[in-house]
């Protein structure tokens, strides 16, 4: 930040949930590039799926961050969440709340359940019930047609909000103020007495069980939260694209959501947006442009891949980390003996890296 | 109702899940990971089978020799440059490394070996005999033998041999087996080379049921975690019960209950089984040491 700026004026700044206002208002401002013909369509496109699974991602940091749990529903949950969207809003037509909601409970519903049958036991068997109720569900999508339609597609409509029908860009804005709401949300989930817990996890298990913390429960939150987030992303990318297949939820999704939180780094709100991006827009608008070697068809899955195996080997705090390292950098070239210093070597701590192994 | 027929079909796809297991639970007793990317890297080797056999027109065993050699070398690499690299991350960080290696090997696979499917034949084309009413073809047999085979070859060098011991001393505790004098970065070199051989032999036995495309072992990857989570992760034939039952149960299920839902109907008896039996079959309890 600048040096000029009052004191005050960086206290405001400073402040969490402004930041989220001031990134969403910018964010809101995409729509009219896109209209006046600066953005292409289809990177208005590109980038409202990096916020959609934005918002996917943010729970599972959440979980992975907190509780070292995976999840490998992601996709099962999304999709789930989007094809009850459409199933109450257009075969129903129940309208866009009630589809919201039916597409926030079912999915949160059904992974609670998941999570009470596969918690008790070590903190791996999460991944394998999750990627079972994924390939269910997967099978659930392609089968029951009178739900999903099967292979040939559900269609949708855009929704109609509180009177005003929305249309592509509209839809945009729609996500915006989702994904602030969950950032907001998740800030405001860590730092409370809720996030005390999680911490406390999170540094021993067992030392946290001492204290009272209930391990199972905060797990089965944090989880709960993952699912939640999923079926509200689920909702929003059928909304935003009016179509669904169920090829679209297969486990690469859930595999490149872990690879967002990952790269983003864990336990970082903006980070996650920051990854989604990596791994969503840059293959999408990058990638694809280069010559030769964009034209490879598992172009994207070898990025993602690549970047989680080299993230976790060379640089376990993810784009979190590497933004911490430039401020400080900045800050410390500023004042040569200032306070940038001091503060890196207190808190970064490598999320996936130097912890004990725990058998 | 019939029963015998299949029970011997259930045989054949049960020796694959348990060779697929079995690499699983190698590479989880050495190395601590939970090996989610054994079906991907068996897909690449095996589709390298499938490569030679149609480009080079080469016999099936010499095919298969080249894919265990690409296995193999698929393992030591992974090993040698990813996992031992990891020593100090967390179970977690390395599980989602093999969870980013299936979308690496996914992604290699089409630009080595070309984007249209292919197929691979069975060992012994034709030919079946009857028993007691039930039929069963020769590459059945075959494909039993060779799944029943290995594993109790696997159980012989466990128990028996050297290395066995040293694969069961770091399994057991890998810091005091290297105290111990066990080189136990050799033993996990060959315990992720070994999971790569029995990741390839699952994909050239189930590769004739279907076209080799970058998602043909998914179904096996997916079965073999379940028959590890069946049969517990502490010892090594737990695993291969539990893909023998998986394989059994699916068959018989997707029979007589729903020849669509028969799979979706086994995987949620298996999450059941997980609160009666969390441990899994002949697992012990599980202990966490502070």
């Amino acid at each position: 930040m600048s040096e000029t700026l009052k004191p005050q004026t960086r206290r405001w700044l400073g402040n969490a949930h402004l930041q989220y206002l001031l990134f969403g208002a910018v964010l809101c401002l995409l729509p009219l590039l896109s209209s006046s013909g600066v953005l292409k369509a289809s990177t208005l496109s590109t980038l409202a799926f990096v916020l959609i699974y934005a918002i996917a991602a943010m729970g599972l940091n959440l979980l992975l961050g907190y509780s070292g749990l995976i999840s490998l529903g992601t996709a099962g949950f999304m999709g789930l969440g989007a094809y009850l969207a459409a199933y109450v809003q257009d075969d129903l037509g129940l309208g866009f709340w009630v589809a919201l909601l039916a597409a926030l409970v079912v999915p949160t519903f059904i992974g609670i359940l998941v999570g009470v049958v596969s918690l008790r036991v070590r903190s791996i068997y999460l991944a394998i019930a999750t990627l079972c109720i994924s390939e269910i569900l997967l099978k659930t999508f392609e089968q029951a047609e009178w739900f999903t339609r099967g292979t040939a597609g559900k269609q949708s409509s855009y929704p109609v909000i509180f009177g005003v029908h929305t249309d592509r860009q509209a839809m945009f804005v729609v996500i915006v103020i989702a994904l602030i709401a969950v950032m907001m949300l998740t800030h405001n989930v860590v730092h409370g007495q809720l996030g005390r817990a999680l911490h406390a996890m999170r540094s021993s298990e067992v030392a946290a069980q001492a204290m009272g913390v209930n391990i199972l429960k905060y797990k089965l939150f944090a989880f709960a939260l993952a699912t939640l987030y999923a079926g509200l992303a689920g909702a929003l990318y059928l909304f935003f694209l009016k179509s669904s297949y169920p090829s679209t939820w297969n486990l690469f999704l859930s595999l490149n959501v872990i690879a967002m939180v990952v790269v983003g780094g864990l336990r970082s709100i903006f980070g996650t947006v920051a990854g989604a991006f990596v791994i969503i827009a840059v293959p999408e608008l990058v990638l694809k442009e280069l010559p030769v070697i964009g034209d490879i068809p598992g172009l994207p899955y070898i990025f993602s891949g690549v970047l989680i195996v080299l993230v976790i080997m060379f640089f376990p705090q993810g784009l979190q980390g590497l933004w911490q390292l430039v401020r400080d950098a900045i800050s410390s070239r500023r004042h040569p003996s200032g306070p940038g210093t001091p503060r890196a070597t207190a808190e970064v701590e490598p999320p996936l890296g130097t912890e004990a192994v725990t058998r | 109702m019939e029963i015998l027929q299949p029970l011997l079909r259930s045989m054949e796809t049960g020796s694959v899940y348990a060779l697929a297991a079995l690499g699983i639970i190698i590479v989880w007793r050495t190395s601590l990971v939970m090996h989610f990317a054994q079906g991907a890297m068996g897909m690449f080797s095996g589709t390298a089978v499938a490569f030679v056999l149609n480009r080079t027109g080469a016999p099936l065993w010499v095919a298969v020799l080249a894919g265990a050699v690409v296995a193999i070398l698929l393992g030591f690499a992974v090993d040698f440059a990813v996992i031992r690299q990891l020593k100090r991350a967390t179970a977690v960080g390395k599980e989602i490394v093999t969870l980013g290696l299936i979308m690496v090997f996914m992604g290699l696979a089409p630009i080595v070996f070309g984007t249209d499917p292919m197929l691979l034949p069975k060992a012994i084309p034709t030919g079946e005999v009857e028993v007691a009413g039930a039929n069963i073809s020769y590459n059945a047999i075959l494909n039993i033998t060779v799944g029943i085979a290995i594993a109790a070859g696997l159980f012989v060098v466990l128990q028996k041999t050297k290395l066995g011991l040293a694969i069961r001393a770091t399994a057991s505790n890998e810091q005091t087996a290297r105290l111990m004098g066990i080189p136990t970065k050799t033993v996990t070199l060959v315990a992720w080379a070994v999971a790569g051989v029995l990741g390839m032999l699952a994909a050239v036995m189930i590769a004739p049921t279907t076209t080799v495309t970058p998602t043909f072992m998914n179904t096996v990857q997916v079965s073999a975690l379940f028959a590890c989570v069946l049969g517990g992760f502490q010892t090594f034939y737990g695993p291969v019960i539990g893909a023998y039952l998986i394989a059994v149960a699916s068959n018989f299920l997707k029979l007589y209950g729903s020849s669509v839902w028969g799979d979706q109907i086994l995987y949620l008896l298996i999450l059941v089984f997980l609160l009666v039996r969390p441990n899994g079959l002949v697992g012990k309890t599980y202990l966490q040491k502070v």
